[in-house]
């Protein structure tokens, strides 16, 4: 016992040592600004699926991208069968083509429950931290205002591309595996990965930004989440009655004032395929017309967004 | 270096309120209490020194950094424990100060450490894996503490931080506040409206009243004496306070004391003769000491505001 204790204070005479670790501090590596915001992103992505959460905290968003996939899996599942029980290749592509779950067909079919999604977690991001008046411990830190905000939108983005990819994954493998052969089946749908993932980036960009705008302007996650999803859904139809009306191009327009018809067609333009939605076919709008749209959903809600926790009083 | 620096720092909220009326002040490193009644400021000046609000003008600066322009270098340096409720109730008080201690720019491994530190540091034991939202006021109280420490800051901001604690909890909090800055090198600044909290943690004193400044100064100057003596009768203070009067001197009546500026030695004398005279009982008659409270009083005499 001769060397001495670490950070002790209190020593005997008697040659022996009291082990008081008393208090230490901390000589190690502070990274900074830098550091703090891609961790509190990773904390949004976590937190956003339940992960270091009770065990209840997951049932949602977990249980909503195994629905999401259902029909990328069930799709993959009858080209399956197809494969093994077709008399010929051209029987199998046929029936490849007529399945209605294809990439371009994903977003419409699961958009609903990228819109659940988004209505669920956001006000869990944005709320809990005004609910409890967390954010002063935040923003006395090493990260500035717009920076929670932009990693928590990001955190929610980065949520919500898993949730838009997962399906499209799947179809994917899917897909491939069932070609002849893995190269044939690479060169078929490796061209399509690209659009597939852009729109599933626009998707994830305009439901996440619009969903954390509304849900940072309130505390109480009950109205944030009827706000989101109202906001998906009801506007649609509005849209679909001044579109119907035929009332010239201000009643076309309409149709952009419905973020889920806009994101209908941003789908369908760059995949290239025909709208799903009606109220989007009957608007007759260029496809170019969503894109500008949703960049403006887009950047409407990041200055919400902003601007709420700029003045945000703490 | 200076701890805290601050010229002419003045904070008007919209609607006309001065919360900060030109304060201007330096403060060096050690356990400073910040005190006065509530709505004296106390809050608006933390916030400002970490950020959190704008000046509206006049200039503070922390460590030698301007709060304006280098409020991220700033706030790297420092610990804040609010005054209200901060901790969300459905996660554990170690996941929430790692999670803070991340946000704070600590490496993941070094975070884990630090907060097992700091937590046994503020007495938080087997209860720390607990969600918070079972915690007692006393248990908050420490958790809140903690997350200000966990980062091993240069200075640390605490409002009020024994806000609704029972008196066993508020010395508990005030041992470790005091072990905080004087065994581990933390400068402290410490709001409170609590004079005998201050008087008991702290070795320099800052008071504002009105968001003005009343008094900065160590705290063994306050507790002086005053030359003021107090004597204290059993009846009618009031005839004696009248003869002292006559005699000359300076008296003011309080109770059943009087309070006789003393001009000298000859003063004890005069007093004890006047008593017999007029056949007072004599309870006792003592060099007043100031206390913490006069500086909030202006009528005791003799004694202007230094």
């Amino acid at each position: 016992m001769t060397s001495a204790p670490l950070g002790g204070r209190q020593r005997s005479d008697h040659g022996s040592s009291i082990y008081d670790l008393g208090y230490r501090g901390y000589e190690g590596p502070r990274l900074g600004r830098r550091a703090a915001v891609a961790a509190l992103l990773r904390h949004t992505l976590r937190t956003a699926y339940g992960l270091g959460r009770s065990a209840r905290s997951k049932i949602m968003p977990v249980g909503l991208v195994l629905l999401a996939t259902l029909p990328a899996l069930l799709a993959v599942g009858v080209i399956v069968l197809f494969a093994q029980f077709a008399q010929s290749d051209a029987a199998a592509g046929a029936a490849d083509a007529l399945s209605p779950v294809r990439y371009s067909t994903v977003f419409p079919f699961t958009a609903v429950l990228v819109f659940l999604f988004s209505a669920a977690q956001a006000p869990e991001l944005f709320g809990r931290d005004q609910l409890a008046n967390t954010l002063p411990l935040y923003f006395s830190r090493a990260i500035s205002r717009s920076d929670y905000a932009v990693a928590r939108m990001l955190g929610l983005l980065i949520a919500l591309l898993v949730l838009v990819l997962a399906p499209q994954l799947i179809l994917f493998i899917g897909r491939v595996l069932v070609a002849p052969d893995v190269m044939t089946g690479l060169g078929d749908e490796l061209p399509q990965l690209p659009t597939a993932l852009i729109v599933g980036f626009i998707i994830a960009l305009v439901v996440g930004s619009l969903a954390a705008a509304i849900a940072a302007l309130t505390p109480r996650r009950a109205y944030a989440t009827v706000a989101i999803v109202a906001v998906f859904l009801i506007p649609n139809v509005f849209a679909a009655i001044l579109v119907s009306l035929d009332i010239g191009v201000f009643g076309q327009l309409a149709v952009l004032l419905s973020p889920a018809d806009v994101l209908d067609g941003v789908n369908a333009f760059l995949f290239d395929a025909r709208a799903e939605n009606i109220t989007v076919r009957r608007a007759g709008l260029d496809g170019w017309v969503y894109l500008l749209a949703a960049a403006a959903w887009t950047a409407g809600s990041l200055i919400v967004l902003l601007r709420r926790y700029q003045r945000l009083a703490t | 270096m200076s701890l805290v620096a601050l010229e002419g720092l003045t904070k008007r909220y919209p609607g006309g309120v001065t919360a900060l009326d030109g304060l201007t002040l330096t403060v060096d490193p050690g356990i400073v209490g910040l005190v006065g009644s509530n709505g004296a400021g106390k809050s608006t000046l933390i916030k400002i020194l970490l950020g959190l609000l704008d000046a509206s003008s006049g200039s503070a600066a922390v460590l030698n950094l301007d709060v304006a322009t280098q409020g991220l270098a700033i706030r790297q340096l420092v610990g804040y424990m609010p005054e209200h409720d901060c901790l969300p109730s459905d996660i554990s008080a170690t996941d929430f100060v790692n999670h803070m201690a991340r946000m704070s720019g600590l490496p993941s491994a070094s975070a884990r450490e630090r907060t097992a530190e700091v937590l046994r540091h503020v007495g938080l034991f087997e209860e720390r894996y607990r969600p918070m939202g079972g915690y007692s006021t006393g248990m908050k109280q420490r958790v809140k503490l903690a997350q200000g420490l966990v980062h091993d800051p240069r200075l640390l901001l605490l409002d009020e931080p024994t806000n609704g604690l029972d008196p066993a909890g508020r010395d508990e909090m005030l041992d470790l506040i005091e072990r905080t800055g004087s065994d581990f090198g933390i400068a402290i600044i410490m709001a409170s409206h609590l004079l005998g909290e201050i008087e008991r943690v702290c070795d320099y004193l800052v008071a504002i009243d009105a968001g003005r400044l009343l008094q900065a100064a160590a705290l063994g100057t306050f507790t002086q004496h005053t030359g003021t003596l107090i004597v204290e009768v059993d009846e009618r203070p009031a005839d004696l306070a009248a003869q002292l009067e006559a005699d000359g001197y300076t008296v003011r009546v309080d109770g059943s004391q009087v309070l006789v500026v003393i001009r000298g030695d000859e003063t004890y004398d005069h007093v004890r003769d006047r008593v017999i005279e007029l056949d007072l009982a004599l309870t006792r008659v003592e060099p007043r000491r100031a206390s913490l409270e006069d500086l909030f009083r202006d009528d005791v005499p003799g004694e202007e505001a230094a």
